[in-house]
């Protein structure tokens, strides 16, 4: 797999790297599993970035496909040359396991911001997933939107590992920073009843805080709909917001909830606009976002 | 444009920020130093290294600030020897890492055998990674420390041009250029120099290899010293040419050997926006309103 991952990585930086960084490169993977010393390893994870620039990789259809079929949710196309070069590095350290968590260990406490992103976004390519899981949940942590996204958005680790409550907890922070929630992986399949009544809680913060509310969040409610969450439906109808009632409306088509669609009826043209629900769901995730810069 | 390139930016408040960018600063080099008390634990260490290249860069952006960074041991922290140790093992950690400019500020404090020891170390550290030196000088004996400083590294066989010697004065301006360093000046209150002072010696020695400083930090010191002393060289009748090389050009030129440093990164900035900070525990609390630029509009906070 390993060796997979890096022939794999490497083919796409050929398609957008300069021939000097991709000699350099294949000089310090041979180094590193050469020497096998940290010292050899951390120096080129730090020096990557005098040769790989942080410009997005330009990704074919056949290698998006190629990266799910290594690992399910991979998508390299939302990464940049300088992180892919970074984890080409950190796949050439040997895997044995007490040495390799003592070096990753050191170098996810001493990286930069952008070698955490590189970092934490290579999770799901690291081996030892499962110890990883504290380090993943910790990164979280941080107040860095860089390093935030890199863990929480088209990242398959979280949702494939997190307990339910960390799993709340980095939903939750992504609304906090009004991060886009589409691009949360799993998100659908990882609703849950507390984090919908954790959404709805946040959600009349900021309306007696007199803010408005990010739409997206309704998508978490609409498979626990009942008479409590349609009195905030109702309140979100009634909004002037298009984006506002858009959600409001994906969350009462999706509801079993038999109110919920006697609700819907009073809507019958804004309905028949609404488009098939993921899809819905990421453009109004994104419109939201556009609205924000 | 100004450069700062020696502020402890982590003990400055937000409004510090602001008024910088508001005075023109682009870019600024936090050097590694101590705190106002000596860490006893090479954690400590650990945690702020990290912070220069992590939080507070990161912090520095969301004001249109570009930060950059030197790593060291300083030298009033060298005479912990068993703690100075660990910290050496440590730096090869961070000198790499993008945004590192320089190896510094390290020199002598007491001119003590320990401060000489671990001085000598970051010296061949410095040639080993290829990073100009930032040299500290001392308050106390002033010119035999920085004479000493400049006589170990050139025994050390680093080329004089890739040093700074920071904290100079008119007692010793003159040998430190004549020797082809770069020379530093701190306009820092009571302690260092003043505006007037600087003006004077950048009348009389011109502007070549000379920088200036604030290195405002946690004690009475002044966030906008260059840009007031940039002001003051204007009203005293220095060239707009020489204002730009000693309160800018010049940190870059030096800096800038370190292939980390480029005009481009300030130049070519995205354009100014707070909302990638985002709300709640970041540097913006809840209800405030964040500024943004555009390209051609400067919303007002």
């Amino acid at each position: 797999m390993k060796n997979q991952l890096t022939s794999f990585l490497t083919q796409l930086l050929e398609k957008s790297s300069n021939q000097k960084g991709l000699d350099w490169l294949e000089k310090q993977v041979e180094k590193i599993a050469f020497n096998r010393t940290p010292s050899t390893f951390f120096l080129a994870f730090s020096q990557a970035s005098r040769f790989f620039k942080k410009d997005k990789l330009t990704i074919s259809a056949d290698s998006k496909e190629q990266a799910n079929e290594l690992v399910v949710g991979f998508q390299p196309e939302h990464w940049d040359e300088l992180q892919t070069a970074r984890t080409v590095l950190m796949l050439s350290y040997p895997q044995e396991k007490e040495a390799w968590f003592v070096a990753m260990n050191q170098l996810f406490e001493t990286a930069d911001m952008h070698e955490h992103q590189a970092l934490f976004a290579a999770l799901p390519l690291m081996p030892f997933q499962e110890d990883l899981i504290p380090r993943a949940i910790d990164g979280l942590r941080t107040n860095i939107s860089l390093v935030f996204d890199a863990i929480a958005l088209n990242n398959p680790f979280p949702a494939k590992y997190f307990p339910e409550a960390n799993w709340n907890q980095l939903v939750l922070k992504a609304i906090f920073m009004q991060r886009p929630l589409y691009r949360i992986q799993g998100l659908e399949a990882r609703r849950n009843p507390a984090l919908a009544a954790i959404a709805r809680d946040f959600a009349h913060e900021r309306w007696a805080a007199g803010r408005d509310v990010m739409p997206e969040i309704w998508r978490l409610v609409a498979p626990f709909v009942n008479e409590m969450y349609l009195e905030d439906l109702k309140k979100t109808l009634a909004t002037e917001d298009d984006l506002q009632v858009k959600a409001a409306l994906l969350t009462l088509r999706e509801s079993a909830y038999n109110e919920a669609a006697q609700l819907l009826e009073s809507y019958p043209d804004q309905v028949a606009t609404l488009d098939m629900e993921a899809i819905a769901w990421e453009s109004i995730g994104s419109e939201f976002q556009q609205t924000r810069v | 444009m100004y450069i700062d390139p020696h502020i402890h930016v982590v003990s400055r408040t937000t409004d510090d920020y602001e008024a910088m960018q508001k005075a023109g600063i682009v870019a600024v080099i936090e050097p590694a130093f101590w705190l106002g008390q000596p860490r006893t634990e090479v954690g400590s260490f650990k945690d702020y290294f990290s912070t220069l290249v992590g939080w507070e860069r990161f912090r520095a952006s969301q004001f249109g600030i570009v930060h950059y960074c030197t790593m060291g041991l300083n030298s009033k922290e060298a005479n912990n020897e068993p703690l100075a140790e660990q910290v050496m093992e440590l730096l090869p950690l961070y000198v790499g890492k993008e945004g590192v400019v320089a190896i510094g500020e390290i020199g002598y404090d007491d001119q003590t055998e320990a401060e000489d020891k671990f001085y000598r170390l970051q010296l061949e550290l410095a040639k080993e990674v290829d990073l100009p030196v930032l040299i500290h000088t001392p308050h106390r004996d002033k010119r035999k420390g920085t004479i000493r400083s400049m006589d170990v590294s050139e025994e050390h066989g680093l080329d004089p041009k890739m040093v700074i010697v920071d904290h100079n004065n008119e007692e010793t301006v003159k040998e430190v250029l004549d020797r082809g360093y770069y020379a530093g000046f701190t306009i820092y209150p009571h302690t260092k120099m003043g505006s007037e002072r600087m003006v004077e010696i950048v009348k009389h020695y011109g502007p070549e290899r000379i920088i200036v400083n604030s290195a405002a930090d946690w004690g009475i010191s002044d966030p906008l010293a260059v840009p007031k002393t940039a002001d003051l060289m204007r009203k005293s009748g220095i060239n707009e040419e020489h204002i730009k090389l000693v309160t800018y050009q010049n940190a870059l030129t030096a800096f800038g050997q370190s292939g980390q440093m480029d005009e481009q990164d300030w130049l070519n900035a995205a354009p100014l926006d707070q909302t990638k900070k985002m709300s709640g525990n970041s540097v913006l609390r809840g209800g405030q309103t964040p500024r943004v630029e555009g390209s051609s509009d400067f919303v007002e906070n």
